[in-house]
């Protein structure tokens, strides 16, 4: 009863928090800073714990440091429950007191992407979206650090070729995926990979409906006896694949998932069973870095953090990649005030401030990052800065580091870069294109 | 002269060329087919006692799953839990008659309909205040439910039977039994039947509407509660069950939406067809995916000549 007080009283307090910010303003300025979250629906269990994360950073540093250079952080939430049409109806919502959106799916990020070259808004979608929103210079306001999703699928390539492409000759990779703008998003580098490398690809679409139920793709999976599954999953998939995976006895270490399929929680279902399976990952938990002890102290144990200690969702993964995201937003704040001189900036100031985000060891530590995420920075040609990342496998209780920092393939990833990305100003003419980055 | 091969020769040469694989997908398709059955039960069951479609049942599934898993995370043990559930969905029955049901009564069937639509976002607002979103494991051991496989061997090849889904379809048939017991040979299950037939008759022999509703909406958080422990045992107990639910239409469709034979020929029926057909036709020949609109289609084809579904009643309307 006192969890279910307690629930009830931060979901009021959420609800209730821009009208306290509101008030706070009279005071003291503040910035807003929308998230199209989702805690409802059939994907809030990938969600929660990422606006968690998201929250309480933006939450401690409020508490801890009276918010940024004296302005305090408006962590705003607007409930989409991951659907296009209500991501779409929050993007609306907020953009005329937001200094920036943070769409939290391929399928919106696509939808504002037109958008927000008219309303001047920058998206920030850390390691999701369109991978193409790399180059700057056609996506003036969209970014996507540290790390496309084609970074993603060509790191995975080179682990599981132990280094050589070429290993793979002759090899069959199953793609489990979401039948979703998001699981579709590395297809055409896989498919590019696959003919230049000469290994087969065969794509296995999940739809929304069967993502507990994917019994058939299994099954596909069984008969076609691929040598590697690659699963790009979010939300309720991931549980079903890898309870599916389980029974039909996949051998775990042939599995291999994106980011988004490295919940804590998801593994949990299977404990033991699950071990062996990997992960990609720009992100690494490190709950002893000074920056999760200050969560710690100011939000967590002060009462007012939304996590599931019991389930350890502190430790995860996910929560502490929901940190990291706002660590993000956070620099390009701090980068656009020093800029521009000004303690309250505004949606254009934000986007010079993404696009010079300098994650190096230094500001890593500083920060105390330290061990969570790889160096990256971002500029007015790149937009997702290209960290590398991780792999990360499944020790039966926790993920853990299974590899040395992985690079992309830069030499095969950029020239389909520019090449999608002038298809798609071709195809929205006219796309305004950037003249003043001459990078 | 290869798409006419792949449509009508290479499949069945894939079923007897791999006869244990062809068992597999028929498992797979029945232990499908049994929950959709399950689910569309509970539609069923209350339209035929109300003419109330109700929207909320895939809720109803996901809450009396989450409402199992979260008392046993508050510390009581799966036996007190258990029919705790039960109780919480029993409240719950007697809430949405007085509260919902018994203001409407007389009212158009849509103005019904709309309400079970609100009753089904009360239940996502209330269910994820109370249990939260985050994905939780079925209380699968603790409820005494084995959890690992029987392995076969047939025809030189591997079937794999998990005991869950073995327990799923036996647990359903005993389920099905018990409700068609009831329904036919007890009092309360002929005044419900009488209900379905006729309200006004029903009511002139002194049936009590309100008792009816809140046993049928009751017997329907029954049906859910084994329905959200089967498929919570699969992968999970979170909000995207609800969507599953959905998958029932085309069995109401297919089936007739106030007939219980219906409900279980048309769930099996779906269930082994649209695995058939997805394993191989769909994934050879269309890339797959095919489970999310197929049994739409058989539906819509079966309607097309039976519009009142395979089992439901033909409705002569004098005008």
């Amino acid at each position: 009863m006192r969890n279910l007080i307690k629930t009830t009283l931060l979901s009021a307090a959420i609800a209730a928090a821009p009208l306290a910010l509101a008030g706070a303003a009279w005071a003291q300025d503040t910035l807003s800073l929308p998230n199209l979250s989702y805690r409802t629906g059939p994907f809030a269990a990938t969600g929660i714990p990422l606006m968690n994360g998201q929250r309480d950073y933006m939450l401690m540093l409020n508490e801890r440091d009276g918010g940024v250079n004296g302005v305090l952080l408006g962590y705003e939430e607007c409930e989409t429950g991951y659907n296009t049409e209500k991501g779409v109806e929050c993007y609306e919502k907020t953009k005329a007191t937001g200094i920036v959106t943070q769409p939290w799916s391929t399928g919106i990020t696509l939808q504002v992407l037109p958008k927000s070259n008219v309303d001047k808004i920058p998206i920030l979608a850390p390691g999701y979206g369109f991978s193409a929103m790399q180059d700057g210079k056609t996506f003036q306001w969209a970014y996507n650090p540290p790390a496309s999703y084609w970074d993603g699928a060509s790191m995975i390539l080179q682990n599981i070729s132990g280094g050589n492409l070429d290993s793979l000759k002759g090899k069959k990779i199953a793609f489990l995926h979401l039948d979703h703008p998001f699981g579709k998003e590395p297809i055409p580098l896989f498919q590019a990979m696959a003919e230049k490398h000469g290994f087969s690809f065969l794509p296995i679409p999940v739809g929304l409906s069967e993502m507990q139920n994917q019994s058939a793709q299994w099954l596909q999976i069984r008969r076609e006896k691929p040598d590697f599954v690659v699963m790009w999953g979010w939300g309720a998939m991931n549980a079903g694949a890898i309870t599916e995976a389980v029974k039909t006895k996949y051998p775990m270490n042939q599995f291999v998932g994106i980011w988004w399929s490295s919940l804590d929680g998801d593994l949990k279902l299977v404990g033991e069973e699950g071990k062996g399976y990997r992960s990609i990952s720009w992100s690494f938990p490190n709950s002893q870095s000074p920056v999760m002890q200050d969560v710690k102290k100011y939000v967590v144990d002060a009462g007012k953090s939304m996590i599931n200690k019991d389930a350890g969702e502190f430790e995860w993964v996910f929560y502490q990649r929901g940190i990291l995201i706002s660590a993000m937003l956070v620099e390009g704040i701090k980068a656009a005030q020093a800029n521009f001189n000004t303690k309250v900036i505004n949606a254009e100031q934000l986007r010079w401030g993404l696009e010079n985000l300098k994650f190096d060891d230094a500001s890593i530590k500083s920060l105390g990052l330290e061990g969570m995420i790889p160096p990256f920075s971002t500029s007015c040609a790149n937009h997702t800065g290209h960290s590398g990342g991780w792999m990360l496998e499944w020790d039966g209780s926790k993920f853990v580091k299974a590899s040395d920092l992985l690079q992309a393939d830069r030499a095969a990833i950029d020239p389909l870069v520019t090449s999608e990305a002038a298809k798609y100003a071709a195809a929205n003419a006219p796309w305004p294109v950037s003249t003043e980055c001459k990078m | 002269m290869n798409l006419l091969e792949g449509i009508f020769v290479k499949p069945f040469q894939d079923m007897f060329g791999a006869p244990d694989f062809l068992i597999q997908v028929l498992w797979e398709g029945l232990v499908s087919g049994t929950l959709y059955a399950l689910i569309a039960l509970g539609f069923v069951l209350i339209y035929k006692s109300s003419r109330i479609f109700n929207f909320a049942q895939g809720i109803m599934v996901v809450f009396a799953a989450l409402t199992l898993v979260g008392l046993h995370e508050r510390g009581l043990p799966a036996w007190v839990a258990l029919p705790l559930t039960l109780v919480v969905m029993l409240i719950l029955a007697v809430a949405i008659e007085r509260v919902v049901l018994r203001p409407l009564v007389n009212q158009p069937d849509i103005i019904l309909f709309m309400a079970t639509i609100g009753i089904t976002l009360f239940l996502i607002g209330f269910g994820e205040i109370v249990f939260g979103g985050e994905n939780k494991a079925m209380i699968t051991s603790q409820l005494g439910i084995p959890t690992g496989s029987l392995e076969f061997e047939p025809f030189g090849g591997f079937v794999s039977i998990e005991q869950r889904d073995l327990t799923t379809v036996v647990g359903a048939i005993v389920l099905v039994v018990a409700l068609l017991v009831f329904l036919n040979r007890s009092k309360m299950g002929r005044a419900i039947r009488a209900l379905g037939d006729d309200h006004q008759a029903a009511l002139s022999v002194g049936i009590s509407l309100s008792t009816i509703w809140v046993l049928v909406w009751f017997i329907a958080g029954i049906i859910a509660l084994a329905t959200g422990i089967a498929w919570g045992s699969r992968a999970g107990v979170s909000f995207a069950l609800e969507v599953i639910a959905y998958k029932a239409l085309p069995v109401l469709m297919l089936g007739g939406l106030e007939s219980v034979t219906g409900a279980i020929v048309g769930g099996l029926m779906i269930g082994v067809a649209e695995k058939l057909f997805e394993i191989y036709w769909g994934q050879p020949l269309l890339g797959g995916n095919t489970e999310t609109w197929f049994a739409y289609v058989v539906a819509l084809m079966v309607l097309l000549f039976r519009p009142q579904g395979l089992f439901g009643e033909k409705i002569i309307e004098r005008v």
